[in-house]
């Protein structure tokens, strides 16, 4: 080993140190043989120029002083991030002028579809990617769910017996490709949609049948009085589209639509709507494009074309924000937003987001236990720290009830309850456990909106353990635990909850005669008493706006009292965006409004 | 036993391998009890049984296990991996689709590990107990003990968004348009095309993946080397080449380190099956569109048919890569004898 001679050692020991300082610090490695070989030239090149347009500062910097074309400058050299080879310079040349003009939005998304066809489709993203490529017949206001809008129906009346609406359409409309909406499109969607029998279908149940009056007009008649239904045809499964692309792409509205229809695979990758943008292409898992609606009927939106790129990971999102590799994120956790908010080039973004965190109370003494006795159940609302949730999750709220606070009525942080642990001891005392007593609390273990569960279910134990509730935890895989919940075997859960309908008869559901009070907590109509019985039949059914709001008033304080559910917490959304974005909503039923963006000169 | 009679002893062993793997995912697939009917279908569609029904019955989940089995069996042996349910396409499309990108990041990864982890091995070796002996063993245990998800975010924040070396999350650039595919590569496909740009971005977006899952490798292969190294530089034969007064450089890449490497080739095959399969966590920050984040994504919504279709894929990846590199050894090591 003495042999070697110095010369050789020394070079060798120039390549270790290299390929050590490569290996250590990643990029380096590339670097070090770029300088020999022929990647040189891109190294080279490229770097500038990345840095220049991924330089957020001096972007910034720039757009105080100069005006739109630095801005635009930046964006097409973000397109063209390699200097083009001289002799294919002039076209390049050409391509760049052509780029100039195209508005380009890029937002980071964890994308979560199957699908883009209406009658299948029925995801966050495909909700995005519907409200900006079509229009449902009426819609909310920007913001929540506390009235009902006119948007492709200028108008709409409801029947005396609340069995028949009649919907007029404008008359100013046309698709994407110059088709003119009429109410045979209207039709054929809806049918179209109950007929495929896919994941959104069931939201047509309550549709008995449909019928085009004229050209104009469409009514549509339910099989029994529901007073949720203008709410829920804002669900953007309510689209319409265009039936003769749809049929010509061998779809079909027939009744054996689920197994004769073939329209999806074209549907999946472009829209037949009449939305401000059109969908352009779809790859699974890596990316959507839609490009501006030039034949919009309304206000034309800002951006010519946006690219939704799928990031699965929140982290990789705020480093991609954060270089400019995006314009928007939208799926980063609580912390991660509380760390941009000190970034002068980001704009962070908060929401009430449409999740209500509850404890669960199984009424089945057999698998309840104590829990299942309505008095422990109050107790354990008196004894959770509600200000405690508050301060673990910035800008998240404290429930009045199981209703969701962006729902017009719903009790909010004012009607919630406070902590009161004298109250709590009383009530267990009098209901026989003055020492407390040992169980079990099931959760889902895993991280959901930014909100690790495992986090709060320890709080939850810690809360109790002050009331002499000795709390073990039993954290489960999601879909098992899933599962379990559903099947109404879990005595003592914690599990979170976001309405169908934004609309309060979803409240329904937390009281006996609803789905989570009896499949998942066995609490049944035999429990209660007649009177609040015929008060939860009415929630049903009442079409009066007031009479209504009285009803769940009741039904909410009803349940306060009663409950076998201790709502303890609304999360908050957040979304973080470049800071020359403008125009950025959330909203609890579409999410992302595509269409109201726009970026700042 | 003569070459060809050796291959096809190998396949003829394959077979039975491969039905056992059939019957081991098939059997975790079912053991978990959870239903595919509340992972993929919203909420409110649990209460109409017409349409759990028709679900069960679209699946074939309302037929026994053992009878799922056969069934999925004879379609297995007519090429046919079934249809995803999650994504309603045939499972061997949906490969298609995602399989490239996770090959050509695997297949980049590995060499870039195997050229690190040689060249550190070697030099670890040749000065053993030196310093530099010391900062590659630091660096291997580092390279092997390091989560690949932090090295993942570390790298992605100092060397994209802080100094801008490299490209970022994805395969190409945001605005880039995709090659004409041809093999899937899009380093190849870009150069097919002649499309340049489209290529050195490509090549730029390869370059922190591989070296994250690179550092893993190289981590592992260059404590292999050096130790086989050790070994051979102590034997007879090397002796007698210093002796004749052959070159040091001779004596050590000639003679020592081509003995060296055997257990090295060894290795490879079954790091080339791990960064198949275990590449998820990189293909999620990396936001790579590879068969990593399918999978994770058909596990989590219980799509049978494509945790079952991956399975075997993979499966019969490092089946094949392990029956390669037994075939290496032959060329390798005369003296190794195949049984």
């Amino acid at each position: 080993m003495k042999g070697i001679n110095k010369r050789h050692l020394l070079t060798s020991m120039m390549m270790v140190f290299l390929l050590f300082l490569a290996a250590a610090c990643g990029g380096a490695e590339t670097e070090a043989p770029a300088q020999e070989e022929e990647p040189a030239g891109q190294v080279e090149e490229t770097a500038p120029e990345e840095t220049e347009a991924e330089a957020p500062a001096e972007e910034e910097a720039m757009e105080e002083e100069a005006e739109e074309p630095a801005e635009e400058e930046a964006m097409e050299e973000e397109a063209e991030p390699e200097a083009p080879a001289e002799e294919e310079a002039m076209e390049e040349e050409a391509e760049e002028m052509m780029e100039e003009e195209e508005r380009v939005l890029i937002i980071g998304h964890s994308e979560v579809t199957e699908s883009y066809d209406l009658a299948h489709a029925f995801n966050p993203t495909s909700g995005i990617v519907h409200r900006a490529s079509y229009d449902t017949l009426v819609t909310f206001p920007d913001t929540d769910a506390s009235s009902i809008e006119p948007n492709l129906a200028t108008s709409w009346s409801v029947s005396e017996d609340g069995l028949s609406y009649t919907f007029n359409l404008r008359d100013d409309v046309t698709f994407a490709n110059g088709d003119p909406l009429t109410a045979d499109d209207v039709v054929f969607s809806f049918t179209r949609l109950i007929n495929v029998q896919s994941n959104p279908s069931f939201l047509a149940d309550p549709i008995e049948s449909l019928e085009a009056v004229d050209d104009l007009t469409v009514v549509i008649n339910l099989v029994e009085p529901r007073p949720s239904f203008l709410a829920e045809m804002v669900n953007s499964a309510f689209s319409v589209a265009n039936d003769a692309e749809v049929i010509a792409a061998g779809g079909t509205n027939a009744e054996d639509a689920a197994s004769t229809d073939g329209a999806q695979e074209f549907l999946d990758q472009n829209s037949v709507g009449t939305g401000p943008y059109i969908l352009e292409s779809w790859t699974p898992q890596e990316e959507t494009v839609l490009v501006r609606n030039p034949g919009y009927w309304g206000e034309s939106p800002y951006f010519d074309r946006i690219i939704i790129v799928n990031i699965p990971e929140a982290a990789t999102q705020q480093v991609a924000l954060e270089s400019g590799d995006i314009d928007l994120a939208t799926d980063l956790a609580p912390d991660q937003v509380t760390g941009l908010e000190d970034d002068p080039n980001i704009t962070v973004f908060r929401g009430q987001d449409r999740w209500t965190h509850f404890v669960l109370m199984n009424r089945d003494p057999e698998i309840g236990g104590p829990v299942s006795d309505p008095n422990v159940a109050l107790a354990i609302r008196y004894a959770l720290d509600y200000q405690g949730y508050t301060d673990l999750w910035t800008g998240s709220v404290t429930p009045g009830s199981n209703m969701w606070i962006g729902i017009a009525g719903a009790f909010g942080p004012d009607q919630a309850f406070e902590r009161d642990l004298d109250r709590a001891r009383d009530l267990l005392t009098e209901a026989g456990y003055p020492d407390g007593f040992e169980i079990e609390l099931s959760y889902p273990d895993f991280t959901f909106g930014g909100i690790n569960l495992s986090t709060n279910a320890q709080k939850i134990q810690a809360d109790l353990a002050e009331v002499g509730i000795t709390v073990s935890l039993r954290p489960g895989e999601v879909q098992v635990s899933l599962e379990e919940y559903r099947n109404g075997e879990q005595g003592f859960a914690y599990w979170f909850w976001g309405p169908d309908i934004l609309d309060p008869v979803d409240f329904l559901s937390f009281l006996p005669g609803g789905k989570v009070a009896g499949e998942r907590t066995n609490w049944t109509e035999d429990m209660i008493d007649e009177d609040t019985l015929a008060l939860i039949a009415q929630a049903g059914s009442e079409t009066d706006p007031e009479v209504r709001a009285e009803i769940f008033e009741q039904l909410q304080v009803y349940a306060q009292e009663n409950g076998a559910y201790a709502p303890f917490n609304v999360p908050a959304i957040q979304t973080a965006f470049r800071s020359d974005i403008q125009g950025y909503i959330w909203h609890p039923e579409w999410g992302l409004d595509l269409a109201g963006l726009s970026r700042s000169n | 036993m003569s070459l060809q009679i050796y291959i096809i002893r190998r396949i003829l062993f394959a077979i039975p391998l491969i039905l056992g793997i059939t019957v081991v995912s098939f059997i975790i697939a079912n053991a978990v009890p959870a239903d595919p009917i509340n992972a993929n279908l919203p909420q409110n569609a649990l209460n109409d049984p017409e349409l759990v029904a028709a679900f069960r019955e679209r699946w074939g989940l309302d037929k026994s296990p053992v009878e799922q089995y056969f069934i999925y069996l004879g379609n297995l042996l007519q090429g046919d991996l079934g249809v995803s349910i999650k994504t309603k396409n045939p499972i061997l499309e949906d490969i298609q689709q995602f399989l490239p990108a996770t090959i050509e990041l695997a297949t980049v990864s590995i060499v870039v590990g195997l050229t690190m982890g040689i060249s550190f091995g070697v030099v670890s070796a040749v000065w053993r107990n030196s310093i530099i002996d010391y900062l590659v063993r630091i660096f291997a245990l580092i390279g092997v003990s390091f989560p690949v998800f932090l090295l993942a975010l570390i790298g992605l924040t100092v060397f994209h968004a802080e100094l801008g070396w490299v490209a970022g999350p994805g395969r190409l650039s945001f605005l880039v348009d995709d090659p004409p595919q041809v093999t899937g590569w899009f380093t190849i496909d870009s150069l097919l095309a002649g499309e340049w740009e489209t290529f050195w971005d490509a090549l730029s977006h390869l370059i922190l993946p591989s070296l994250v899952l690179g550092s893993f490798v190289s981590g592992i292969i260059a404590r292999i080397t050096r130790s086989s190294l050790l070994e051979e530089l102590n034997a007879d034969y090397i002796r007698t080449a210093r002796s004749k007064g052959l070159h040091e450089r001779v004596v050590i890449v000639k003679h020592a380190l081509s003995n060296a490497l055997i257990p090295v080739v060894t290795i490879i095959g079954l790091l080339y099956g791990n960064l198949l399969a275990g590449a998820v966590l990189t293909e999620s920050i990396f936001a790579w569109p590879g068969l990593g984040r399918y999978v994770f994504r058909a596990s989590t919504s219980q799509d049978f048919p494509a945790i079952m279709g991956v399975s075997m894929l993979i499966a019969l990846i490092y089946v094949a890569v392990n029956f390669l590199v037994d075939i290496l050894y032959y060329f390798l090591d005369p003296r190794i004898r195949l049984k």
